[in-house]
């Protein structure tokens, strides 16, 4: 009797595990039961008066999908009077539809399309919400992503930049606070900050930025201008972020459940590719994504909890430094006593501090190498200028005009061309290519001075007296106030080496506020970093003044 | 070598060097009205004289580029002052980091003209304007760091055409092209300064011999 009850029982148990496997092989048989289910529900007499409801009943209650768009994003969200249009537009109205209800639109932005869901005004948001890590933990996001934007690089066609190699050394112009920046950051460029992304084609045709970086969705609009797409293109993407649709936390365990499907079902069946295709934006990552989700692997009810089928969410989260709580604190006591808002987001995360730390080490280098190629120059420069011979003494005097006349900034970029044009391009090169610069242009002014003591000496002194090398000592020291003066502009014009992509302080913390919060804070200590350099630089030239001219008055 | 300078760049150049002499020109005047006040203050002596000393050495120590980025960085686009728009242009955002320099050039200078002018001295006192001529003249070269922050002058237009430009050799030319304009400028600038300088020399001669 046992074994024909536990034979029976087995014969059971394979039925039904058969019948459940079959309920739920396919997305769309799992999404039509979920349907079914929530719809008999809401009909059900008494339902949709409960609270606690899930939010896929109270849609089938209201038979409206209440959806927060964007009306400002062209190509995705946007609204002429009455009429929306756009990518996330047309995607909220084929999931209504798929869901048999009418979608009702919200506006959002960034900032509100989050805490709306949250306070329970909508159901939804479509609007070009970046899945990272830090957000899982506020909304519930729909999977599979239905769309994915990458950061891109966007200059002249004529502009020779195929990848990172071609990057460094170039200036790019990006928004504040875009997480790509660090990644440019770290190829070696620099970077030009503007507050709003809509001022990047501006800049671009202007020609005030030969390249800028933003997401490939901000700049589809502009390639449907044909103005734009004669003379720009696409050089190269990364960063790429999956865009989510997302729903909140609470309360929508089904409707996300039905969501995640309905998205699935979407990429296989190519609706996302098509609604794509009518709003004429990028559709390489939709392409991809339909052939993932056509695949036998993907295509059934568990595809949107399977890893391999699915996109990790993007983890901008930078690791912390030690005493980053310190740090924290240290800002709220500040803030507390005297209203001041500081903020250190150099000493909060790694990469911030890291680039601080070689900012600070560069910047002192910088400045101990430019005082001492100042000093350097001036000497060669003065010997060469006051020698007997006029074929070394002209060439030397139209070597300092040319360097008088030259703006610093040229100066330097020069300098950065013939040294790149000899070393590859690191940051060991820039700093020395600074160096030589600065030491270049201020040497030349104070290797004049040095001339023209030495002029004075062999006047005073007669012509042959003085052996040359005792000359040119004496006339160091005699020219000691004007060589202190072109020293200490020389410490001062070590922070326009950033221009030419010298990592030093000013360039490391424009890279930091460029992914961090806290310019007011951070620019105020570089200020405050240089003017105490230079009250340095100026305290020991005095000294160096002091002992040239007592040694001028043994003399 | 056949350098390709598009034909725009000339244009575009020249217009870029009244940038450069625009932004010194601002630079120099709010220079001497802050430059002014501060010499006065600092030749009063006292507490006022001390702080105004202070801060002309403040100001001489301020790095040019970094006050340039500090200025872009601290001043919210949206900033007002009395209910107007205040935040500045670029343009006008690299003539105010002039300004630290151009005021303590100024006060620096104006104290000893004023020392002069005490001692009996008006020709030497007269020497403040070759020294302010001086001043603009390296106002003109240093606003070509307005080039890292977008604006137009004539350095970022060079910089701009020499992006197109293939090889290291059409850009050194295009570079010793615009060494030369500036060089003229510069050179022209100084040949004033000699000049008033000489004129004030002859006037000092003929004081004494009258």
């Amino acid at each position: 009797m046992r074994l024909v009850v536990r034979v029976a029982a087995m014969f059971a148990g394979m039925f039904l595990l058969i019948g459940a496997g079959a309920r739920a092989e396919t997305p769309d048989a799992a999404l039509a039961k979920l349907i079914d289910d929530a719809r008999r529900e809401a009909a059900t007499p008494g339902t949709c008066s409960q609270a606690g409801l899930d939010r896929l009943v109270r849609i089938f209650c209201d038979q409206k999908l209440r959806t927060g768009v964007r009306e400002y994003y062209p190509l995705f969200g946007t609204r002429e009077g009455q009429t929306r249009s756009g990518y996330d537009v047309d995607v909220a109205r084929a999931v209504a539809k798929h869901l048999g209800v009418e979608p009702v639109f919200t506006r959002v932005n960034a900032a509100s399309r989050i805490p709306l869901l949250a306070d329970d005004k909508i159901d939804l948001t479509i609007a070009t919400m970046g899945h990272n890590a830090q957000r899982d933990s506020q909304v519930r996001f729909i999977r599979p992503h239905y769309y994915q934007s990458e950061t891109i690089i966007v200059g002249p066609k004529a502009v020779p930049v195929r990848d990172w190699r071609d990057i460094a050394g170039r200036t790019v112009c990006v928004t504040i606070g875009n997480n790509s920046n660090a990644q440019i950051v770290a190829h070696n460029a620099r970077l030009m900050l503007f507050d709003e992304a809509g001022l990047l084609p501006d800049k671009l045709k202007d020609e005030t930025c030969t390249l800028a970086a933003q997401d490939d969705s901000f700049f589809d609009y502009y390639f449907t201008e044909p103005g734009f797409a004669d003379r720009f293109n696409r050089k190269f993407g990364f960063a790429q972020l999956p865009w989510g649709m997302a729903v909140a936390l609470n309360g929508s365990d089904r409707l996300a459940r039905a969501l995640d499907l309905t998205s699935q079902i979407f990429h296989r069946d190519g609706v996302f590719l098509a609604i794509a295709k009518e709003n004429r934006i990028s559709t390489g990552f939709l392409e991809g994504q339909r052939q993932v989700w056509s695949s036998a692997a993907c295509n059934t009810d568990k595809g949107t909890s399977d890893p391999a089928c699915i996109l990790p969410a993007l983890n901008t989260t930078l690791e912390p430094t030690r005493y980053a709580k310190q740090v924290a604190e240290f800002e709220k006591w500040v803030e507390a006593r005297t209203g001041i808002a500081l903020q250190l987001p150099m000493f909060k995360t790694m990469p911030a501090w890291l680039l601080f730390k070689a900012g600070i080490i560069n910047s002192l280098v910088l400045v101990a190498g430019a005082l001492a190629a100042t000093l350097a120059f001036s000497i060669a420069l003065g010997a060469v200028q006051s020698s007997r011979s006029a074929v070394i003494r002209w060439p030397a005097r139209g070597l300092v005009i040319v360097l008088q006349s030259s703006p610093v900034v040229l100066t330097l970029v020069i300098a950065a061309a013939v040294a790149q044009a000899f070393f590859a391009y690191s940051s060991a090169v820039a700093i020395g290519a600074a160096i030589v610069a600065l030491g270049l242009m201020n040497g030349s002014n104070a290797g004049q001075a040095i001339a023209e003591a030495m002029h004075t000496l062999r006047t005073e002194r007669g012509s042959a007296s003085i052996p040359t090398l005792e000359l040119l000592s004496r006339a160091v020291s005699r020219s000691a106030t004007q060589i202190v003066s072109f020293l200490i502009n020389a410490a001062k014009g070590t922070p326009i080496a950033s221009f030419i992509g010298a990592p030093e302080l000013l360039s490391a913390l424009t890279d930091i506020t460029s992914f961090a919060s806290g310019r007011a804070s951070t620019y105020s200590l570089l200020l405050i970093f240089y003017v105490v350099v230079v009250i340095v630089v100026v305290w020991l030239c005095g000294k160096l003044r002091d002992a040239l001219e007592r040694r001028q008055v043994v003399a | 070598m056949s350098l390709r300078i598009s034909s725009d760049f000339v244009p575009q150049f020249l217009a870029g060097m009244v940038v450069n002499f625009e932004i010194a020109a601002i630079a120099l005047l709010i220079g001497l009205a802050l430059g002014g006040l501060l010499g006065l203050a600092r030749l009063s002596g006292g507490l006022l004289g001390g702080a105004a000393t202070t801060l002309i050495g403040l100001m001489r120590a301020a790095p040019t580029f970094v006050v340039m980025f500090f200025l872009l960085n601290i001043i919210p686009a949206d900033a007002t002052l009395f209910g107007l728009p205040a935040a500045p242009s670029p343009l006008m955002t690299v003539a105010l980091s002039l300004v630290p320099y151009s005021a303590s050039y100024v006060a620096d200078n104006g104290v000893e003209a004023l020392k002069q002018m005490r001692a009996g001295s008006p020709l030497g006192a007269l020497l403040f304007l070759p020294n302010v001529t001086r001043a603009f003249f390296v106002l003109v070269m240093s606003s070509s760091a307005g080039a890292a922050i977008g604006v137009t002058e004539g350095i970022a237009v060079i910089l701009r055409e020499a992006e197109q430009m293939p090889t290291l050799g059409d850009k050194l030319v295009l570079f010793g092209i615009g060494i030369l304009c500036f060089g003229i400028a510069l050179q022209a600038g100084f040949a004033i300064v000699r000049a008033l300088q000489r004129h004030l020399g002859r006037l000092a001669l003929r004081d004494r011999q009258g």
